[in-house]
């Protein structure tokens, strides 16, 4: 039996609007410590880890180790129909082929429960090496859901550029070119406002605007965001879920033509 | 042509090693294209009105309007594809060959009844088997492909065989060819599909050798005689023995030789001279040049050569083709996309379990329903 329940949809349905771009189907897995998903988008260019800890739930019962593959189409239609002060609860036996979620409304005058069924999915687990990144960057993160909007007008691809000096943004295509620079803030008085930079040594990378505009679908899960890049592996976009765990993403840099 | 009945039996039984991708999917991925098979859909496919398109003293240009726009395609796709030419075909497939010759007589002799019955839709048709790909069109498509920066390699024999030698050197990703042969000749990646219309919508097949032979239960010398008994190019198979009864007594018998000392060869009359040890020996060592040889360079195009070559007598379109030779060039500015594979390793991939549990299923069902489960497609 496994059963897990949250005061407010709305975590649950932002989280699926982070992913459902990336993803059309994932592998829910589903332990004593909580909720993982782990899922490359079909070109294995990024990957969405996404943790919910057993102890961010209002209630939390996973009685045998069980993965449940969702079409997330459907899923998130299924979570359009709940309000965003509904409790939600996710249900499924053991070995079960369908998954259910109920809401109820605040006041519990109404509830309501939608069945969906389960898809068979292969279960590939990635291994991501523990990395030290050489900068990592923390700022708020509807900065940069609007640097990623503005930037992808004039270009496919997004350089990001890490220095002491500050972290450089810049796009260039047809129209002309477009860079953004932040500087470390001085004073933090708002730790949410604040942007924050740590660097062992400068990093320069190319990444698709694209991906970066899907990433930015998690803006509204957490106030800040921390971009992790070392030179020639993939960068980390990591937006940390107030109580309960964190999504990252992980996308690959655009790489120059070795040959020819 | 290629392997009778493969594709089918792969994906009855093993559909896991067949999957569907977009061609968008391939971005930075070099893949070898069996040139005189694309010629050849290209010639059936490109058409207007039913006849081929022309050019202004009546040469066909279809094989030069698909391999023009069609490259284009992959080119913006992020694909950087190499064309394979045949050299000259093996011996051994000469009886083949003069079967389909002998079938285009026949469609010739079918299409001046039609055109004397003046029956138009038969006569389109048995047009369509009267093609065949001249020596001029692969002349034409080697010089086209030249102008337009896209390298060419010269197999001395099968095509297919020497794109398989190309993927097992990693010198390209994939082969791409309708013929499931190349699997046979040790490809580890075939895709289909992959030059077929946009308008058409087909998604890209991806077969994995070593995910069919995973899910055959066979290796690979044991495949290469599983394909012979299917029917292949090079020599006959035995009557009566279809795909599925193939696949049963290679998987009992483990070799042609075994499974003719296990049959009845009075029902099942194997052919003369059954020469399947040869076709076995042209599978496995095929004639091919040493890939170290091969240099793959892919080049800007040449706009103006591109234009005073289709342009005028061949009457293709000036703005298009320069349009076209813009979208090459561009497609060689630029970076490429990085993949993740390449930095996070798959530590697992296990099946479902429950989906694993309902083919045991399946397979039971159909060992008591004779026929049961035809035709059910991969995922």
């Amino acid at each position: 039996m496994f059963e897990a329940r949250l005061l407010r949809s709305s975590i649950l349905k932002k989280v699926l609007e982070a992913i459902k771009d990336l993803l059309t189907q994932a592998t829910f897995d589903c332990d004593d410590n909580g909720i993982q998903l782990q899922a490359m988008d079909n070109s294995h260019v990024s990957l969405v880890s996404l943790t919910l800890r057993a102890d961010g739930f209002d209630k939390y019962r996973c009685d045998r180790n069980i993965s449940m593959g969702m079409n997330l189409g459907s899923m998130s239609k299924i979570l359009k129909c709940a309000g965003d002060k509904d409790t939600v609860t996710m249900k499924a036996q053991d070995n079960a082929d369908t998954v259910t979620f109920v809401f109820e409304s605040p006041n519990q005058e109404k509830v309501s429960d939608y069945e969906m069924k389960l898809m068979n999915l292969d279960l590939e687990h990635l291994g991501i090496p523990e990395t030290e990144y050489s900068c990592t960057i923390r700022m708020p993160s509807a900065e940069f859901a609007r640097i990623c909007r503005d930037l992808s007008q004039f270009g496919e691809s997004m350089v990001i550029s890490c220095t002491k000096e500050g972290v450089k943004f810049s796009a260039s295509g047809d129209i002309g070119s477009a860079n953004i620079k932040l500087a470390q803030t001085a004073s933090i008085d708002k730790e949410e406002e604040a942007v924050v930079i740590e660097m062992d040594e400068p990093v320069t990378l190319t990444f698709a605007c694209q991906y970066l505009n899907f990433f930015t679908k998690a803006t509204s899960l957490s106030p800040q965001v921390q971009l992790s890049m070392s030179a020639d592996v993939p960068l980390v976009v990591e937006y940390r879920i107030p109580d309960i765990g964190q999504i990252r993403y992980y996308l690959a840099p655009k790489i120059e033509e070795d040959d020819n | 042509m290629g392997i009778l009945g493969l594709s089918k039996l792969i994906a009855d039984i093993a559909p896991h090693a067949v999957k569907e991708m977009e061609i968008k999917n391939y971005f930075g991925r070099k893949v070898a294209i069996d040139a005189s098979m694309s010629l050849y859909q290209f010639l059936i496919a490109v058409r207007s009105e039913g006849a081929n398109l022309t050019s202004v003293d009546g040469e066909t240009t279809s094989h030069l309007m698909g391999t023009f726009y069609r490259t284009i395609r992959l080119i913006e796709n992020g694909i950087k594809p190499v064309y394979v030419f045949d050299g000259k075909p093996p011996e051994m497939k000469s009886h083949q060959l003069n079967k389909r010759a002998e079938r285009r007589e026949e469609a010739e002799k079918e299409l001046q009844k039609a055109t004397e019955a003046g029956d138009s839709a038969s006569m389109e048709k048995f047009n369509r088997r009267l093609v065949k790909v001249t020596k001029q069109h692969g002349e034409e498509a080697r010089e086209l492909l030249k102008l337009m920066g896209i390298p060419v390699v010269e197999a001395p024999c099968e095509a297919e065989a020497q794109c398989a030698a190309l993927v097992k050197a990693g010198k390209v990703y994939a082969v791409a060819t309708e013929d499931m042969d190349a699997l046979t000749f040790g490809a580890d990646v075939l895709l289909r599909h992959l030059t077929f219309s946009e308008a058409r919508k087909m998604p890209v097949q991806e077969f994995h050798l070593n995910q069919v032979l995973d899910g055959l239960e066979l290796n690979h010398n044991e495949f290469i005689d599983l394909c012979i008994l299917l029917g292949c190019d090079y020599c006959g198979s035995i009557r009566g023995i279809g795909p599925k009864r193939a696949i049963e007594l290679i998987k009992q018998h483990r070799s042609i030789e075994q499974v003719l000392k296990n049959i009845d060869t009075n029902k099942y009359q194997p052919p003369e001279n059954w020469a399947y040890e040869d076709a076995r020996r042209l599978f496995l060592n095929p004639e091919i040049s040493d890939e170290k040889d091969i240099e793959l360079k892919w080049s800007d195009p040449d706009e103006e050569g591109l234009v005073k070559f289709l342009c005028g007598d061949k009457q293709f379109n000036e703005d298009r083709v320069r349009n076209g030779a813009k979208k090459l060039m561009k497609a060689r500015t630029g970076t490429t996309q990085g993949r993740l594979d390449g930095f996070f390793k798959v530590l697992s991939t296990t099946p479902n379990p429950k989906r694993k549990a309902e083919q045991e299923k399946m397979k039971a069902n159909k060992k008591t329903k004779v026929g049961g489960g035809r035709g059910r497609k991969p995922k």
